[in-house]
């Protein structure tokens, strides 16, 4: 595999706008840290998801690799060029035809006065694809087809209204996949949708992967479903990527105590065993505002494993092999087979009678056996 | 620096408590949970009637076309203390039967058929006059989408302190003052309840919504979607909210979600929807892991869990019929798989196993077990006796 796009640095901060005392006195946050300093490469053909709460600035950094956002620092390299900073430039439309994005509400997405077929039409009209409108109404077709609206002559002039909510998404990735992309980025493409069609979705764009050669950047709030479709695992939190990795690794064996936070609280649809509540790491507080990110490590604020260093020095991400990196002065010591989640003291448990008082790592250890 | 950013922002939210390991075990008995009821029960009350007992239940929505059926003859039970979940993809008649409990419908919709019961008095030929004694004092709601259901122009304290005024009629400092007490009981400090809800975060308003449900202390509190809008820490931190009231107040809920892990983590038992009828119900335990109906077994099937097989996601084709029209016979027919022809024709009996599940479908031909027309909680018996 080789690689498709690369992030360097990439920082975006929205100002904010202070009151003129605060400017005189010079207090206040000047700018809202959406994207804090991200380095990351996506390989061609593979899907990385970027998992993250509200906040973390996930939707911020696909907005910025499809460029509807300005990056205020970074380098963006894609297939080996340099794109970032195309603007106003002739190849922003080029480089649009090779980078699309799938928006998550595809009620807002589609126009309800269009029929579906112009709705697809529109983005090859504009680029000027096909040579001829014959050849652009076999593209149109070809791309409903591929979407699973099948046959298209039955879908291609309806109005959005007449769809339903998983057959409008079917419509949106049939506009994105009308130009040809070879990224897709997919800004929570099925949060909106039940999940009996998520399912589906989800397999559809497998296999367009496959049948297109498409390589996908995922945008999900939720660990399970980046977990289903995903080859590797990005996890953000204010600003910045706290573990990125195989999939299964970064579920599995997470280094970085916020991951191994929010898989010990991804509901699972099986009914928990008797001691398997205990064994849930619920996070204290909220995400901070991204206009005070707190010093050190953003995490240390909620973090369970905090100690002395956290709070004042900003953990860079380290490898811990495999592919796998986390963002946490624990990472490299986190090595038993459950990753950084054995380490994890849990506030349930410390209270019970057993294990009553703070118990040392090695107890938690031999409390909760590895999965 | 030893302060959290929580603590900055004034959002101190209390840590996380104890849970005994049976925690899902209801802790009282119904005569010890009504022993600690504020209020004395309604006159008309039957003493030894169960809770909640919704027999049949009908709604239909009035549109130009006709009537849709969005409840077609549902019927369950509630205990006292217990914690019961409706499941199933949108449309499918969860928010309308929940809303036909408190009778808040939409001025379109009817109840054209079935029976209420709440301590046995039948809720459903009350007038809206009469509602008034049992809406919010007994069955209250905490409503999807907190950002909405709150009034942006009325501090968050006034807000919950209102039905303490004009349902039981307390003057203004006693209710203010236990206003700030449900708040301070769901996590937010006493300083921040004369807060404006913008000035709340998403998790907070929806601990201001809890609160609000609570105020006169209802026997039933049903949470619909209380948490779909909030991101996975705080929704845990309101699930696990959720628990601690239900344990410490014995309370009944109702939770409608379509997410079923949140049931599967917080309910006793669970009722699974389709098309405005019920497929499945029965213990959260039995339902989820030995799912019998075609329908609840593709819906947990397409659920995808971090602990179990990754990409081996179950898909339901088709979507679900229109209300208008609905199919005759099973509801659920055109998208199943193993649909046969009666399918297509007989509506399916619900149909009663040993282990407390009861399922409607013909897969499971009633001369095997016990057939049944209501649905009241049945006694858990731990011989499981299903042919699935």
């Amino acid at each position: 595999m080789s690689e498709l796009l690369r992030i360097e640095g990439l920082q975006v901060h929205f100002p904010i706008r202070r009151a003129l005392t605060d400017v005189i006195r010079g207090v206040g946050p000047l700018a809202v840290r959406a994207v804090d300093g991200i380095d990351m490469t996506i390989q061609k053909g593979e899907v990385l998801a970027l998992v993250g709460e509200s906040g973390s600035g996930k939707t911020t950094t696909g907005r910025v690799i499809v460029k509807l956002t300005r990056q205020t620092a970074g380098r963006i390299t894609f297939d080996g060029q340099d794109v970032s900073n195309l603007w106003g430039t002739g190849r922003l439309r080029s480089y649009r035809k090779r980078v699309q994005l799938i928006f998550q509400d595809p009620y807002e997405t589609l126009d309800p006065k269009q029929t579906i077929h112009d709705f697809v039409a529109e983005p090859l009209e504009v680029n000027g694809i096909g040579a001829n409108a014959a050849e652009r109404e076999t593209m149109i077709t070809k791309s409903l087809e591929d979407a699973g609206l099948r046959p298209a002559s039955r879908f291609a002039f309806r109005y959005p209204h007449e769809l339903s909510g998983g057959q409008r998404q079917r419509v949106v990735i049939a506009g994105a996949l009308a130009v040809g992309p070879e990224l897709v980025v997919a800004d929570e493409p099925v949060s909106m949708l039940d999940v009996s069609i998520r399912t589906e979705l989800l397999k559809l764009m497998l296999d367009l992967r496959e049948v297109r050669n498409l390589t996908y950047l995922f945008i999900t709030h939720d660990l399970s479903i980046a977990w289903v479709i995903a080859d590797r695992i990005a996890v953000m939190y204010l600003g910045k990527i706290m573990e990125i990795g195989p999939a299964n690794k970064v579920i599995s064996v997470p280094r970085h105590p916020y991951t191994a936070a929010l898989v010990s609280v991804a509901p699972s649809p099986e009914p928990p065993a008797p001691g398997e509540r205990a064994k849930r790491t619920i996070l204290v507080g909220e995400t901070p505002d991204a206009a005070a990110i707190p010093k050190g490590c953003r995490f240390n604020t909620r973090c369970p494993l905090v100690f002395d260093r956290c709070r004042v020095e900003e953990p860079p991400l380290i490898d811990v092999g495999d592919g796998q990196s986390a963002a946490c002065w624990l990472a490299e010591r986190a090595t038993s087979a459950g990753g950084i989640s054995d380490m994890l003291p849990n506030a349930k448990r410390r209270l019970e009678p057993a294990a009553a008082g703070p118990a040392s790592p090695a107890a938690q250890q031999l409390a909760s056996p590895a999965d | 620096m030893t302060e959290r950013i929580g603590e900055q922002a004034g959002q101190e939210i209390p840590d996380t408590v104890a849970i005994p390991a049976d925690a899902t075990v209801a802790p009282a008995t119904a005569a010890e949970i009504r022993g600690r009821r504020q209020w004395p029960l309604p006159k008309l009350a039957v003493p030894d009637a169960p809770l909640l007992e919704v027999r049949d239940l009908k709604t239909y929505f009035k549109l130009r076309d006709g009537w849709v059926k969005a409840v077609d003859g549902v019927s369950f039970g509630l205990a006292d203390g217990e914690a019961l979940g409706l499941a199933g993809e949108s449309a499918c008649g969860k928010t309308t039967t929940a809303l036909s409990l408190m009778q808040l419908l939409p001025s379109n919709g009817r109840i054209r058929g079935g029976s209420v019961e709440l301590f046995g008095i039948d809720l459903v030929p009350k007038s809206e006059v009469a509602m008034q004694r049992y809406r919010w004092r007994e069955i209250s709601m905490v409503f999807q989408g907190a950002m909405n259901a709150l009034n942006p122009v009325i501090r968050v304290r006034d807000q919950i302190a209102e039905p303490l005024r004009y349902r039981l009629g307390q003057p203004e400092a006693t209710s203010t003052a236990r206003a700030v007490e449900l708040l301070d009981m769901v996590g937010i400090p006493r300083r921040r309840s004369g807060a404006y809800p913008h000035e709340l975060s998403g998790g907070m308003r929806q601990r201001a919504m809890i609160a609000m449900a609570l105020a006169c202390d209802p026997a039933i509190v049903i949470g619909d979607e209380p948490t779909t809008a909030l991101d996975v820490m705080v929704q845990a931190q309101i699930l696990e909210l959720l628990e601690r009231l239900r344990r410490e107040l014995g309370l009944s809920l109702i939770l409608i979600t379509h997410d079923l892990s949140v049931l599967a983590e917080t309910c006793d038992r669970v009722l699974v929807m389709y098309a405005g009828r019920v497929a499945e119900e029965g213990p959260v335990s039995r339902v989820f892991t030995a799912p019998r109906h075609p329908y609840t077994r593709k819906l947990v099937g397409s659920f995808p869990d971090l602990r179990g097989d990754r990409r081996q996601l179950a898909v339901i084709p088709g979507q679900p019929p229109d209300l208008l029209t609905p199919p005759p016979g099973c509801r659920f027919a055109p998208r199943c798989e193993f649909a046969m022809p009666v399918c297509t024709e007989v509506v399916p009996p619900e149909v009663r196993f040993s282990d407390g599940v009861r399922v409607a479908c013909h897969l499971f031909p009633t001369s095997d077990v016990e057939t049944v027309s209501t649905g009241a909680s049945a006694p858990a018996s731990a011989a499981p006796a299903a042919p699935a």
